[in-house]
């Protein structure tokens, strides 16, 4: 078929197993946990040096849990099932994580993993800004053990990312937001299936007085190599009331946050423009969303 | 490539199957089984005529090796009704509605909108829509889609 150098199919039953297999097959082994990026490299011919798929879905790697106040999302568990959780769907400091996990089809909904989302290290994927903005915390473990590596500087070029060689991640924690604090996240795109032209994800805190204790700006999509941290508009907000003119002056730091690519979906100047438009519209709805 | 031995349940029956491990479930409905009504389209996840149920979900076929899909239990447009057993509710609605054009979207479109009217009975039009984004038609423009989809909740 299309694999010309597969072995052979693998479902291991626990991680070692699987963390074994990938040090066997060094370079030849891919690990599949929903398939849906795995396919896409297929069809490619990106993959004809693999050797052995292997399968997480046995790991026992699905579900999600708590740990304290900290919420772990395992990281076999699909994207509707995070999107069914009840504290996404309420909580206004999930908003970003809800917003975003309503682009992907259904049919990536059901398939597509947090962990495979991660993993994939593409910044035009929503899933991963709304984690980014959130403070989230990849976990992991791998012939040397376990490890936590924070999202920010996670991501280190397009497709690649911190993990080790044969390091599988086994879920992503998210830390207590704190109180007072609501996301939202917003993607410019052609249709349901193409690539995000601009994606922006805001989270905010407020003080007992209305000012911007604490804001992460999280820019994906066209916008470079990986996600990018919205460094200049995040000063342009701290500290200041969380009123309409503060917005706007965010708006206009953002385009100054990143160098967006010119593809035919959009030049750099559309996309710089949208990012400030998105992140004014993200910034009010997490606002509306403290009530 | 050594082949692998798998058991697949589809459509409430197993079969015991030889498939490459790298075989998607997509060609083995279609090549192996000879269910038919999941197309192969665009075979990269992104026009959703393969579209088929996993554990009453739907997903696109051409994207899962049918090795992983061992021991769960799939659903083709064959296996919610036919011509022999009784139309689905969906299938006679796409016909009464007009919404079938040249076919090719069809079965997908029935089996996404098919997991909608398993959760939410009487769907408003940008639930149907949304339910439906992950499949395209070249020749309907949707609305007809739309009016069936609704035309079959209408008779749940
Ligand atoms: C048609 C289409 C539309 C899409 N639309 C959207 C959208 O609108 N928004 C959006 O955010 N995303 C979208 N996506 C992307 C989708 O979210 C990802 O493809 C999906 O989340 C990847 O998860 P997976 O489980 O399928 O990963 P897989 O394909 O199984 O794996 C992805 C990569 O990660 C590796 N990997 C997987 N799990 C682990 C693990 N636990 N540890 C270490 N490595 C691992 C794999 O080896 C592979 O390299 C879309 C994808 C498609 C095909």
């Amino acid at each position: 078929m299309t694999l010309p150098n597969l072995q052979d199919y693998h479902r291991p039953a626990t991680a070692e197993e699987a963390i074994a297999l990938v040090q066997q097959h060094g370079e030849g082994a891919m690990l599949v946990a929903g398939g849906t990026f795995v396919h896409g490299l297929e069809v490619r011919g990106l993959l004809d040096n693999v050797t052995a798929l292997i399968d997480i879905g046995r790991l026992g790697l699905g579900g999600i849990s708590r740990e304290g106040d900290t919420i772990v999302l395992g990281a076999t568990t699909t994207l509707a099932a995070v999107a069914a959780a009840e504290f996404v769907g309420r909580e206004p400091a999930f908003g970003a994580l809800r917003d975003a996990l309503t682009y992907p089809p259904p049919q990536i909904r059901n398939a597509g993993t947090i962990g495979g989302s991660v993993a994939a290290a593409a910044p035009l994927y929503d899933i991963p800004a709304a984690l980014l903005a959130l403070g989230a915390v990849v976990r992991t473990t791998g012939p040397k053990g376990r490890r936590e590596l924070p999202l920010d500087g996670f991501f280190r070029g397009l497709f690649e990312s911190a993990l080790a060689p044969g390091e599988l991640i086994t879920g992503v924690a998210i830390p207590p937001p704190p109180a007072r604090t609501a996301g939202a996240f917003l993607k410019l795109e052609t249709n349901a299936n193409d690539l995000a032209i601009v994606s922006v994800a805001s989270q905010l805190t407020l003080d007992g007085a209305g000012r911007i204790a604490a804001v992460r700006i999280v820019l994906g999509g066209g916008v470079g190599e990986t996600y990018v941290r919205a460094t200049g508009a995040e000063a342009a907000l701290a500290g200041q009331q969380a009123d309409d003119k503060a917005f706007a002056a965010a708006a206009k730091a953002v385009s100054g946050d990143f160098e967006p690519v010119t593809d035919h979906r959009g030049s750099a100047a559309y996309r710089r423009h949208i990012a400030g438009v998105y992140l004014r519209r993200t910034l009010t709805t997490a606002r509306e969303r403290l009530g | 490539m050594k082949k692998k031995l798998i058991t697949l349940e589809v459509n409430g029956e197993n079969h015991e199957l030889a498939v490459e491990p790298d075989e998607s479930l997509l060609q083995v409905l279609r090549n192996r089984l000879d269910l038919v009504g999941p197309k192969k389209g665009c075979d990269s996840g992104g026009c959703g005529c393969c579209s088929v149920h996993v554990d009453g979900r739907v997903v696109y076929s051409c994207m899962m090796y049918a090795a992983g899909a061992e021991g769960r239990a799939i659903t083709t447009i064959e296996g919610i009704g036919s011509a022999a057993t009784g139309l689905h509710r969906l299938q006679q609605a796409f016909i009464d509605a007009g919404a079938v054009q040249c076919g090719y979207c069809s079965c997908g479109m029935m089996m996404a909108a098919k997991q909608l009217l398993d959760t939410v009975k009487q769907p408003n039009e940008d639930q149907i829509r949304l339910a439906i984004a992950g499949n395209l038609c070249r020749c309907t423009g949707y609305t007809k889609i739309v009016d069936a989809i609704r035309l079959a909740a209408a008779r749940a």
